[in-house]
């Protein structure tokens, strides 16, 4: 049986510190072993600006196994499979620990967008551009980011003016949304309670 | 072994081999002929009677075989040497003996080279990294719980994980396999090594047996020196002296197998042939040049199509449905009268004749020609394999049932009936010898003439002679075992068998030696270079001119 008291727990604890971390869990139905996990795409990368949906799976034996995590949003990495979202690494396979968390896990995942790792890939294709032609990966993992990990921008504009009118600094505001994955309702509470 | 000594020379002195190479009639021929060979060996069966050895070895061996109590035992001794050696406990001594597989004199060097960088790949702290003295209540790392310090367990560096979270860590590891026995603190930054003393708190019933079984396998598979018999059911070990000659090892539950590459044993065969041979034998290769050499693929739609039976008008199967002529392969709508009809196509024959259909004709050829060979030699690898088992059942029937039944009715002690067990024993390892000459002749390069023509020469030999042998202690002794009271003639009937035990042994040591030689005694001119011992296989045929027809090709 999955620990749900620990899940529960891990739940609480990561979506506590979300403003710092940019990092969100969220249930995907009603169930507490399908969940959403949300990750920023790191600064000076080509995936800054992205928001990048996990699909996370929790198995019977969580947390004495690794939850199995993929990638929700379709996103242009050596490691990354540009098909299925299939992840490759080692801390979500022999490399896992009971004393790792759902947060800890995506904020591995997180440091792998910043540091892909070519020579172990998952996606043959893309690891053969990052190395051979590393500015047409560049471009298309941007353009990727540009495509399938940003809320339009158009809608996106729509609800940062919303609540620029209702008198918060611009800045803040966008940040509060990216923090909460564009969900206008979550931002303007973390907005007022700030 | 010194009597096995003794009847080498005994046979030099005789010079048995050489009569037996050189001359075809000496295993081949008339039966007159055999009843003088076994006379020659009279002495030597029964000293063959009295020896203890096994009817096939003949080197010292060069290996230990272990039961797994024996396993248990050096296991156990060799942690507690190191154990005493180093002064740390058992646990450790499991810890480190493991991280270097097992070797006591890597620990003890290692250790007194640098203990500390020993400690700390192994996993062996001297100090808690964490102190939890004076805390009222701890966090679990893993269900994030509070408790207080009793409920709270944790190896030497000290990181405090909760009775049931360890439990669930150790169990869950335990049935990954055998990486538990590598385990470390669930900390994902400490090292700390999880040794029996956690297992044996934590763990009962069958996860704690399996933690166990995989400690005693490890103990085998970790080291170079050891490994287990590969015979199914079998729980013995072998421990090989390595750089020590022959591979062939033969376990105490009587299964022979090469310590190399774990295969059956597999003399003269090289261990690479072998696998190659296996290979072969499973892959899927064959099927592909079967379709090759029987097929031909549809003009239109490529498949291939087998012709079994009918006129040379082929229709493919729908939806091509493709109808062509099976000589030319052109489209049928092109045939008629002009052509030659139905049955035979002149434009076959006519572009035959100016060599277009060379080329694919010649592939097909070959590889029937070549499925055909492997064909040829699988049959006969297979057949021995399988008269080697039924040698090694009847083989039991004789130990457990015939030769006391035989005792009775000869009225002759069991231990005077040794001859018989040693005759069969010599059956099954000739079948498994003979078996893989075969995978031997399929790998023999196709040019090597002189070669080629040789091997099959002493194959033939060799087959003849088992044969020989297979027949007398088969249908021969059930003479013996069918009748009523003494027979008279009993004692010839054992001096023939053990001859021919002990001829058919000498020509198979020597057929063993000459092939793994590489047939190096035979030159490319075809002609036999004087044998350099009256135990080699080239003998001194061209002096004897050789009786038979065969022989005389070579010379």
């Amino acid at each position: 049986m999955v620990d749900l008291a620990r899940v529960q727990k891990e739940l609480h604890e990561c979506n506590r510190d979300v403003q710092v971390s940019g990092i969100n869990v969220t249930l995907k139905g009603d169930s507490l072993t399908h969940l959403i996990g949300t990750i920023p795409g790191p600064v000076g990368t080509p995936y800054e600006g992205g928001t990048f949906k996990i699909d996370i799976t929790l198995t019977d034996g969580y947390p004495f196994e690794p939850p199995k995590m993929k990638f929700a949003t379709k996103v242009w990495h050596p490691n990354i499979s540009s098909q299925s979202g299939a992840i490759c690494l080692d801390i979500l396979k022999d490399q896992w620990s009971p004393a790792l968390t759902l947060k800890t896990a995506l904020l591995s995942i997180q440091a792998l967008l910043s540091a892909p790792e070519p020579d172990d890939p998952q996606d043959a294709v893309v690891a053969q551009q990052y190395l051979r032609d590393h500015q047409t990966f560049v471009g298309t993992a941007r353009y990727w980011t540009e495509t399938f990990a940003k809320t339009s921008t158009l809608a996106a504009d729509e609800k940062i003016q919303k609540l620029v009118e209702m008198g918060f600094p611009e800045a803040q505001v966008r940040s509060t949304l990216e923090a909460n994955g564009w969900d206008e309702n979550m931002a303007l509470e973390k907005l007022l309670s700030s | 072994m010194d009597s096995e000594d003794d009847m080498h020379d005994a046979n030099d002195m005789e010079s048995v081999d050489e009569d037996f190479y050189s001359d075809g009639d000496g295993y081949g021929g008339d039966a007159a002929d055999s009843d003088a060979d076994v006379a020659d060996y009279d002495f030597m069966g029964n000293e063959t009677d009295d020896s203890d050895e096994q009817a096939v070895s003949r080197t010292q061996k060069n290996y230990t075989v272990l039961k797994e109590e024996d396993v248990r035992q050096r296991q156990e001794e060799d942690m507690m040497t190191i154990s005493t050696l180093l002064s740390i406990s058992r646990e450790a001594a499991c810890i480190l003996l493991r991280r270097y597989n097992w070797s006591v004199n890597k620990v003890h060097e290692e250790w007194f080279a640098d203990e500390e960088r020993v400690r700390k790949s192994a996993g062996l702290l001297e100090k808690p990294a964490v102190s939890l003295s004076r805390v009222i209540d701890v966090v679990c790392g893993i269900c994030f719980e509070n408790f207080i310090p009793d409920d709270i367990t944790s190896v030497g560096c000290g990181h405090p994980f909760c009775t049931t979270c360890w439990k669930a860590y150790i169990t869950t590891s335990i049935n990954d396999g055998p990486g538990c026995l590598t385990l470390r603190c669930p900390d994902p930054s400490c090292d700390v090594a999880i040794g029996q003393v956690m297992i044996d708190k934590l763990t009962s019933g069958e996860d704690k047996e399996k933690y166990y079984r995989y400690l005693l396998r490890s103990y085998i598979e970790d080291s170079r020196k050891t490994k287990w018999c590969p015979a199914p059911g079998c729980d013995s070990a072998i421990e090989y002296d390595l750089g020590s000659g022959s591979y062939d090892v033969t376990c105490c539950c009587s299964f022979s197998f090469c310590w190399n590459c774990t295969e059956e044993a597999h003399r003269p065969v090289d261990c690479d042939t072998v696998s190659k041979w296996i290979l072969k034998n499973s892959a899927e290769s064959e099927n592909m040049n079967w379709i090759l050499a029987n097929s031909k693929p549809c003009p239109k739609c490529k498949r291939p199509i087998e012709k079994n039976q009918g006129c040379m008008h082929m229709t493919c199967t729908p939806p091509c449905k493709f109808e062509f002529c099976w000589l030319c392969l052109g489209a049928w709508s092109d045939h008629g009268e002009r052509t030659g009809g139905f049955y035979a196509c002149n434009r076959y024959e006519s572009a035959k004749q100016e060599g277009v259909y060379d080329e694919s004709e010649r592939r097909r050829e070959m590889a029937k020609n070549s499925l055909e060979r492997y064909t040829h030699y699988y049959e006969r690898w297979a057949t021995n394999q399988s008269s080697r088992q039924k040698a090694m059942a009847d083989l039991h029937q004789m130990q457990t049932v015939h030769l006391e039944k035989l005792s009775e009715k000869q009225s002759q002690p069991e231990s005077q009936l040794k001859f018989i067990i040693d005759s069969w024993q010599q059956i099954v390892e000739c079948r498994r010898v003979l078996k893989w000459t075969y995978a031997y002749g399929y790998y023999l390069p196709e040019h090597e003439k002189a070669k080629r023509q040789f091997f099959e020469y002493v194959q033939g030999e060799a087959e003849a002679g088992l044969e020989r042998l297979h027949q007398c202690a088969e249908k021969e002794l059930q003479t013996y075992l069918n009748a009523t009271g003494p027979s008279k003639d009993f004692n010839d009937f054992r001096t023939k068998l053990a001859g021919l035990t002990s001829v058919t042994r000498n020509y198979f040591e020597n057929l063993v030696r000459a092939l793994e030689n590489g047939l190096a005694d035979v030159d490319s001119q075809g002609a036999c270079s004087k044998a350099p011992s009256s135990k080699n296989a080239t003998g001194s045929s061209k002096g004897k001119g050789g009786g038979r027809g065969k022989n005389s090709t070579k010379t």
